[in-house]
């Protein structure tokens, strides 16, 4: 891919560009979701697949999410490679038996002679739409044994995660933050050489992105970039704070987790999924277990209720590198 | 505050044309200010207009009675005015204020209680809750509404409730507002059959109507409204229209050909141009006609500022509500 066009792509595009090139190579490969085939997805991340492998390979459903997903399952236990579409992860409620007693169980329940290679990509977190809209349901689908779960926090891993995503012989649930759909590939805080030319990255391993010797902010998806620049407006106080991003919340890199916070006196975890029961709760209780008395102070700074309509209300709700800065300063205590 | 939207005339089952033109006029201005504010950043969420759905509503207000029920969709601002909804409320919760809902609803998810009114962003999600509105009114004459577009008469959730509601005998009306698209799907892209014809099987009756001529939709609805409080059991209504704006404000809408816009949304088949047309070709005084339009204009322009006066939500209480 080029890296030498003047403006960088939106992160949409990448999606759109990484689908093409796998859909090129592997004849498997089938594109299927409300809107991805006429209008290239409601973000663009589909967008000019239609037009190269037509209706055949690239499939706009009826809004029925049930029937699409519960297709995609058929169509991947009989050979294809379906990448199916769930335009907002909100509507996961819709279609959830598919995704947890039909996609997730069936390896196991057939003793592993059944797989269900597909990729579930669908948009989430908060771009202003109120409660239906807004929501990551991360730690929904990684509470199921049987998904994988990657979360990009950057372009680079839009693409580099979902070629691993791809090749994968099990279901993985693609969780694309719409901010990082909407926003160019140079637009994330850190340096990122050559963002487009990624190979694919390995699922299960985390990426240390800002070292810092007083507090360690662990984040996923969007999360990262806030954290990032939570960072640095804490090291213009004087506060040092490394940035982990976790690249895939399953499998998750407990080893790589218990190695970090070894080393950090102070751990934040910040997520814009629920906090209760949630991501930020299990990477808590996986360090206190491997660390016992030696963990570091935890905190976590997550979201706590329904996302509210009104935009004043939704930034109380939402992390932003402001909230977290604050919660990064009153877990060392100098809130 | 409720909006007036008496639209009969004394005759039941005919519309007062000039009413009904005045409550067109007032619902398209209030959708157009709903707009504007989009651009002035009061919204800052998706927002999905009515605008050229206008007939439909009217109807509706025609054959609703206050103690009915209406489950409404992510496009709901109409229907609630043609329930009687507070309009200065509503238009405060769109505008992000302390509204019907404190600010936390915002304009897919409304809730009037008191008009047994409410809307969901989940497509097809209000069929099966419409179903148990009607469960609590059966037996009394009052029928639950389920709005759902053409888009979400394929959802499960719309095809269980049809089979429910007949197996049921519920007091209940499918309206269904054809507008072509599901964003940018097709309707023949992405539903089989006829739509009318879905609750065929179940026994349910259809009939499918002119969505932008309120007397044609007032016609279709009235039998349905009369089966389901007489006892008979639920009914579907698809109503024929366009939307005349993008799936949401700001929708590039490069699906819909210039072509098609434009046969749509002329001046013969704009509704609330038809409807003026119906009232000029009546003899109707062009000075009652105007005034109907400016009482429109005068009216929302009251309902706007008396909204843009409200306070923002309490951010103290955004926590409040999750659970009593
Ligand atoms: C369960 C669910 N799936 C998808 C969506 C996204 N979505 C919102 S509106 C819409 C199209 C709905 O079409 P239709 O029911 O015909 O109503 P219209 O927008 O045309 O009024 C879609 C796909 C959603 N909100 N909920």
């Amino acid at each position: 891919m080029s890296t030498s066009t003047k403006v960088a792509p939106f992160g949409s595009q990448i999606v759109a560009e990484t689908l093409l090139e796998a859909m090129t190579e592997d004849e498997r490969i089938i594109v299927l979701g409300e809107d991805v085939a006429r209008l290239g997805g409601v973000f663009g991340a589909t967008r000019k697949l239609h037009a190269q492998f037509g209706s055949e390979r690239v499939l706009d459903t009826p809004i029925s999410e049930t029937a699409f997903i519960g297709a995609a399952i058929g169509a991947a236990q009989a050979g294809l490679r379906p990448v199916v579409e769930l335009m907002f992860v909100d509507f996961l409620g819709v279609c959830f038996d598919q995704i947890v007693n039909q996609m997730a169980k069936h390896r196991y329940m057939s003793g592993g002679r059944v797989t269900v290679p597909l990729v579930l990509r669908t948009a989430v977190g908060c771009i202003g739409a109120a409660a239906q809209h807004s929501q990551v349901l991360s730690a929904s689908f990684a509470h199921i044994p049987g998904l994988k779960v990657a979360f990009p926090a950057s372009p680079g891993d839009l693409r580099g995660l979902l070629l691993t995503a791809l090749a994968d012989p099990d279901p993985v649930v693609f969780l694309e933050h719409k901010w990082l759909l909407k926003t160019r590939a140079d637009s994330q805080p850190w340096h990122e050489d050559e963002p487009l030319a990624v190979e694919p990255v390995e699922f299960g391993r985390l990426r240390r992105l800002r070292d810092g010797g007083d507090i360690t902010i662990v984040a996923a998806g969007y999360m990262v970039q806030l954290a990032y620049l939570a960072a640095q407006e804490l090291a213009g106080e004087g506060i040092e704070a490394g940035v982990i991003d976790l690249r895939t919340l399953v499998p998750l890199d407990r080893e790589g987790l218990v190695h970090e916070a070894a080393s950090a006196p102070t751990l934040l975890v910040v997520d814009d999924d629920y906090a209760d029961y949630g991501m930020s709760g299990e990477i808590i209780a996986s360090i206190a277990e491997a660390l016992g008395p030696e963990a570091p102070r935890m905190r976590r700074h997550a979201v706590d209720v329904p996302i509210p309509a009104n935009k004043a209300l939704e930034e109380l709700v939402v992390p932003s590198p402001t909230s977290i800065a604050e919660a990064a300063r009153a877990a060392l205590g100098c809130g | 505050m409720t909006f007036d939207c008496t639209v009969r005339s004394c005759t039941v089952s005919s519309l007062n044309p000039l009413r009904t033109y005045q409550t067109m006029v007032t619902m398209r201005i209030y959708e157009e200010a709903v707009g504007a504010a989009v651009e002035t950043g009061e919204v800052h969420g998706e927002m999905h207009l009515g605008i050229g759905q206008e007939a439909v509503a009217a109807a509706l207000a025609a054959a609703l009675r206050p103690e009915d029920a209406i489950v409404s969709t992510h496009r709901p601002h109409l229907h609630a005015l043609a329930h009687g909804v507070d309009p200065v409320a509503m238009l405060a919760e769109l505008l992000e204020r302390d509204g019907l809902s404190r600010g936390k609803g915002g304009h897919m998810h409304l809730f009037a209680p008191e008009r047994n009114f409410m809307c969901t962003g989940i497509v097809g999600a209000g069929a099966p809750i419409a179903a148990g509105y009607a469960l609590a009114l059966r037996g009394t004459g009052a029928v639950a509404v389920a709005v759902a577009g053409d888009g979400a008469m394929n959802q499960g959730a719309v095809l269980e409730t049809l089979n429910l509601a007949a197996l049921w005998n519920l007091p209940m009306v499918f309206l269904v507002e054809d507008n072509g698209y599901g964003i940018s799907v097709r309707r023949e892209d992405a539903s089989a059959g006829v739509l009318a014809e879905r609750g065929g099987s179940f026994g349910i009756p259809g009939a499918t109507c002119d969505g932008t001529d309120p007397q044609a939709v007032l016609d279709a609805l009235e039998p349905a409204f009369a089966r389901a409080r007489g006892g008979e059991g639920p009914a579907v209504v698809v109503a024929e229209v366009y939307r005349f704006r993008g799936h949401y404000e700001g929708d590039a809408d490069q699906y819909r050909s210039p072509e098609e816009k434009a046969s749509w949304m002329g001046e013969d088949r704009d509704p609330v141009h038809r409807q003026r047309a119906l009232l000029v070709a009546q003899g109707t005084d062009a000075s009652d006609i105007e005034a109907a339009e400016t009482a429109a204009a005068a009216t929302v322009g009251g309902w706007l500022a008396a909204a843009r006066a409200l306070p923002m939500p309490d951010p103290a209480r955004v926590r409040e509500d999750v659970i009593a």
